[in-house]
C-alpha cells in the first residue's frame, strides 16, 4: 500500500516536469497573434478630430467614413450639436496615416448625391450614404476643423493657375461654370464676389495646366453661353458654344497669335469678361476723346453703344443719351455723349506737337459735323455719322456737360421730312373746292357734247349707207366698161368715129381757111 | 463521504481506449486487450491543460475587442464586436436572443476558462476540497464547452445566406477566428485535464 502510494506521488511529480515543450508553442503563438493584432489596431489609430458642419444630413455614427481620394482614412464616431445650437460637431477617429493631412488649411465637406446640368456627382452615395471628403492643406497641425457647406471646386491639388475676371453682369455664371479654350474644357469658375464698390463682379477662375500658359497679355474672355444669332449684310450667322454652356452658361477665351510665350500673365491677373464673342473681337482703344452732341429732333433708334462713323468707318461709340430741360427757357435738349477713338485713324505726316484734341478741333473747323443717320431700315437703328459739310454753320449750345461740344447738323431724314412738310403745306393751300366745282361743270358740258356727237354719228351712218349704194352703182358702171364688153366696143367705135369726124371737121376748117369763098361758091374744081 | 480507494492504489491501470483494467506491472506496457499504450493518468495533463488555458486566455482578448462580423448594407459596412452585437440586440428589443448570445458567446467561454483554471489550481496546489463537487464542475465544463460554437455557427450560416453583393453582405471579422480558436482550445484543455488528479490529491 505504501509502495503504491509512493509510486503515485512519483507519478504525479513526473507530470510536473517540462517533458512536452511542444505544447507550449501553442500559447506562445496565441500570445504573439493576439498581441500583434492588438498592436496593429492600436498603431493604426490616429488622432481624434472634431469637425463643425452646418447640418448632420446623411451622417451616421460609426457608419460615415472620412475619405481622401476614395481611400478611407477615418470614421465618424460621434455627432453632437454645438453649444450655439446652430451647427453640429462631428467627432472622428482618424487613421494614423491621416496624421499628415490634418493641417490648418485642410478642408472637409460632406459628399452627397448631386444632379446638375454639368453632370451627376456623388451617385455612389445614393446607396452607400454620405461620406466626408478631405482636401489636404498646409499650415499648422490641428485637430479641430470647420467643414465646408459644399464641396470645393478643386478637390485635389491640380496643377494650374487662377485668374480674376471682371464683369458687370453675372448672368448664368456660377462656381463650377466650365471654361473652354477652343472648345476644350480647361477650367472652372471657383468663386464669385462683388467688388468693394459693388460696381462689378469678380470671378476667380482656375485654368488647368498646361492651358494656363495660353492666358497671355491680349487674351480675351467672353461669355460663351446660349446661341448667338446675328444678321449681317452677308446673311445670318449662328454661333453656339458647347451644349453644356448653352444650357448652363460658360466662359471661353482666346489668345491672339501675336502673343508669345513671353506675354504669359502671372497668377491672379485681372481680365475683363466680355458679354459675347462679338464684343471680345473688337479692339479696345484706351485713348478716347469724349464729346457731347446736341441733336435737334427725335433720337428714337439711337442707343448707347451705337457706332459713331466717319464716312462709314466706325471710330467711336455713343456712351450716353439723356434729356435736358432748361428751367429758364423751357427748352428741351438731348445731349448725346460719344467716345471717339482717334487711334483708329492712321495718321500720315505725323505732327508731334498736335494732340488728338487739337487735331479734332482742326477737323471741326474744316467742317466736320455730326449727323444722325439710319443704320438699318429694318430696325430703325440710328448711328452718328461724321462728315465734312464745309458750308454749314457751327451752332453751339450752352454746354453744361464736362465735355466739349461737337457741332451737329440736322439729319438727312430731318431735312427730308422738312421739305416734305413744305410740299404738304403748299398742297394744303391749293383751292381744292373751287377746282372740283369747275371740274364738275366741265364734265357736265362734256356730257352734252358727247350726246350731240351721238346724234351726229347716227346721221353719219345714213350717209355711209347711201355712199355705199353710189359705190355699188359705180362699180357696175366700171364693170360694164371693162375691155371686151359691148359698151367698151361701142365706145371704142364711137371714139373712132368721133376721130374721123374730127378729122373731116379739121379738113373742112383747113379748106375753109384757104378757100373761105367756098362757103359761098362751093367747092371749086381743082 | 469516504472515497473508495482508486484503481491505481489497488495496483490497476485502466486502459484509456477500451477501459480494460490491467494489473500494473512494468512501465510502458501496452493494453493486453486493445494494444494501446497504458497510462495511469493522462500524461502531462497539468502542463498541457495550462498551455491550452493560457492560449485560450490569449485569444479571448482579441475575440472580444475586435469586430466579430461586418454587416454591409448598401455598401456601408458596420462592424460589430460580440458585446456591441448584444447591445444592438437589446436596443432592438430582442432581449431573449441577446441573453442567449450573451450566455453562449461571453458567459460560457469565460466560465470555461475560469473553471478550468480553478480546477488546475486545485490540482497544482493540492487544495483539500470536496472532490465530488469539483468533478461535477469539471463535468459541466466539459459538457457546456461545445455550445459556445453556436455563435460561430450562426456567423457561418449568415455569411453563406446573406451574400447579396452590394445590397447586403456579412463578413467574418478577426474576432470570429479568435473566438472559434478559444472554443476549440478550451475543449482541448478540458479534454487534457484529468479529473482523477483531484481525487489523487485528497489526503484521505
Amino acid at each position: 500500500m505504501n509502495d503504491e502510494f509512493a509510486y503515485e506521488t512519483e507519478d504525479a511529480s513526473l507530470n510536473k516536469k517540462p517533458e512536452l515543450p511542444l505544447v507550449w508553442l501553442l500559447p506562445i503563438c496565441a500570445f504573439i497573434v493576439s498581441g500583434w493584432l492588438i498592436f496593429k489596431s492600436a498603431s493604426e489609430k490616429g488622432p481624434v478630430i472634431t469637425i463643425d458642419f452646418p447640418t448632420a444630413e446623411g451622417l451616421e455614427i460609426d457608419k460615415t467614413k472620412i475619405r481622401y481620394l476614395d481611400v478611407e482614412i477615418g470614421k465618424v464616431t460621434d455627432i453632437n450639436i454645438n453649444q450655439d445650437s446652430k451647427t453640429i460637431q462631428v467627432t472622428a477617429q482618424m487613421h494614423r496615416t491621416a496624421e499628415n493631412y490634418l493641417n490648418q488649411n485642410t478642408s472637409f465637406w460632406v459628399v452627397r448625391p448631386q444632379v446638375g446640368l454639368a453632370g451627376i456627382s456623388g451617385l455612389n452615395t445614393l446607396i452607400s450614404g454620405a461620406y466626408i471628403e478631405v482636401k489636404p492643406g498646409d499650415g499648422s497641425h490641428q485637430h479641430h476643423f470647420t467643414g465646408l457647406p459644399a464641396a470645393p471646386v478643386l478637390k485635389t491639388e491640380a496643377k494650374g493657375r487662377q485668374f480674376v475676371l471682371e464683369t458687370t453682369n453675372l448672368g448664368a455664371l456660377a462656381p463650377r461654370t466650365q471654361i473652354n479654350f477652343h472648345g476644350i474644357p480647361v477650367g472652372e469658375v471657383l468663386t464669385q464676389e462683388l467688388s468693394v464698390n459693388a460696381d462689378s463682379i469678380r470671378l476667380v477662375i482656375f485654368i488647368k495646366a498646361p492651358y494656363d500658359q495660353f492666358v497671355r497679355k491680349n487674351t480675351r474672355f467672353w461669355k460663351d453661353s446660349g446661341i448667338d444669332l446675328s444678321a449681317g449684310a452677308d446673311g445670318f450667322k449662328v454661333r453656339t458654344g458647347p451644349l453644356v454652356s448653352m444650357l448652363s452658361g460658360g466662359i471661353a477665351f482666346r489668345t491672339p497669335p501675336e502673343d508669345t510665350i513671353k506675354d504669359v500673365k502671372p497668377e491672379y491677373t485681372m481680365f475683363h469678361l466680355y458679354d459675347n464673342y462679338e464684343q471680345s473681337t473688337q479692339i479696345e482703344y484706351r485713348n478716347t476723346l469724349k464729346y457731347v452732341m446736341y441733336f435737334n429732333g427725335s433720337v428714337r433708334g439711337l442707343t448707347e453703344g451705337a457706332p459713331v462713323q466717319l464716312r462709314g468707318i466706325p471710330i467711336g461709340t455713343v456712351t450716353g443719351i439723356s434729356l435736358e430741360l432748361d428751367a429758364k427757357t423751357a427748352d428741351i435738349r438731348i445731349p448725346v455723349t460719344v467716345d471717339l477713338e482717334p487711334d483708329r485713324i492712321k495718321e500720315i505726316n505725323k505732327q508731334p506737337n498736335i494732340s488728338n484734341k487739337d487735331m479734332m478741333s482742326r477737323l471741326i473747323s474744316k467742317g466736320l459735323r455730326a449727323q444722325l443717320q439710319t443704320g438699318s431700315l429694318l430696325t430703325g437703328q440710328l448711328l452718328v455719322d461724321l462728315d465734312f459739310h464745309p458750308h454749314s454753320k457751327v451752332t453751339l449750345h450752352s454746354n453744361n456737360s464736362p465735355y466739349q461740344e461737337f457741332p451737329t447738323i440736322p439729319s438727312s431724314l430731318d431735312q427730308f421730312t422738312h421739305s416734305a412738310q413744305t410740299i404738304m403745306d403748299k398742297i394744303a393751300k391749293l383751292p381744292l373746292n373751287e377746282l372740283t366745282i369747275e371740274m364738275n361743270n366741265t364734265l357736265k358740258s362734256l356730257q352734252v357734247t358727247s350726246k350731240a356727237a351721238n346724234g351726229m354719228l347716227a346721221g353719219a351712218r345714213q350717209t355711209i349707207g347711201s355712199a355705199d349704194k353710189s359705190l355699188q352703182s359705180a362699180d357696175q358702171l366700171l364693170r360694164s366698161l371693162e375691155p371686151g364688153s359691148t359698151t367698151r366696143h361701142e365706145i371704142d367705135k364711137l371714139l373712132l368715129e368721133l376721130n374721123q369726124s374730127a378729122n373731116s371737121v379739121k379738113q373742112l376748117t383747113d379748106y375753109l381757111e384757104q378757100h373761105p369763098e367756098a362757103l359761098l361758091r362751093g367747092k371749086g374744081d381743082e | 463521504m469516504k472515497a473508495l480507494p482508486g484503481a491505481l492504489r489497488q495496483g490497476l491501470i485502466r486502459c484509456g481506449d477500451c477501459g480494460a483494467l490491467t494489473k500494473r506491472g512494468a512501465a510502458s506496457r501496452p493494453c493486453p486487450v486493445c494494444g494501446s499504450q497504458l497510462h495511469a493518468r493522462i500524461p502531462n495533463s497539468l502542463q498541457r491543460t495550462l498551455a491550452f488555458l493560457l492560449c485560450g486566455y490569449a485569444l479571448y482578448i482579441p475575440a472580444n475587442i475586435f469586430p466579430i462580423m461586418t454587416v454591409t448594407r448598401f455598401g456601408a459596412g458596420e462592424a460589430h464586436t460580440i458585446l456591441g452585437g448584444i447591445l444592438t440586440l437589446i436596443e432592438g428589443d430582442m432581449l431573449p436572443i441577446a441573453i442567449l448570445v450573451f450566455i453562449a458567446s461571453i458567459l460560457v467561454p469565460l466560465l470555461k476558462l475560469v473553471g478550468l483554471s480553478l480546477l488546475w489550481l486545485c490540482v497544482f496546489y493540492r487544495w483539500q476540497v470536496n472532490a465530488r463537487r469539483w468533478t461535477q464542475l469539471y463535468r459541466i465544463i466539459a459538457f457546456v464547452g461545445r455550445w459556445s460554437m453556436l455563435d460561430i455557427f450562426m456567423i457561418s450560416i449568415l455569411i453563406s445566406l446573406v451574400d447579396l453583393g452590394g445590397i447586403a453582405q456579412v463578413l467574418a471579422g478577426p474576432a470570429a477566428t479568435a473566438f472559434a480558436s478559444v472554443v476549440v482550445i478550451t475543449l482541448f484543455a478540458a479534454k487534457n485535464f484529468d479529473p482523477r488528479l483531484i481525487w489523487d490529491n485528497q489526503n484521505v
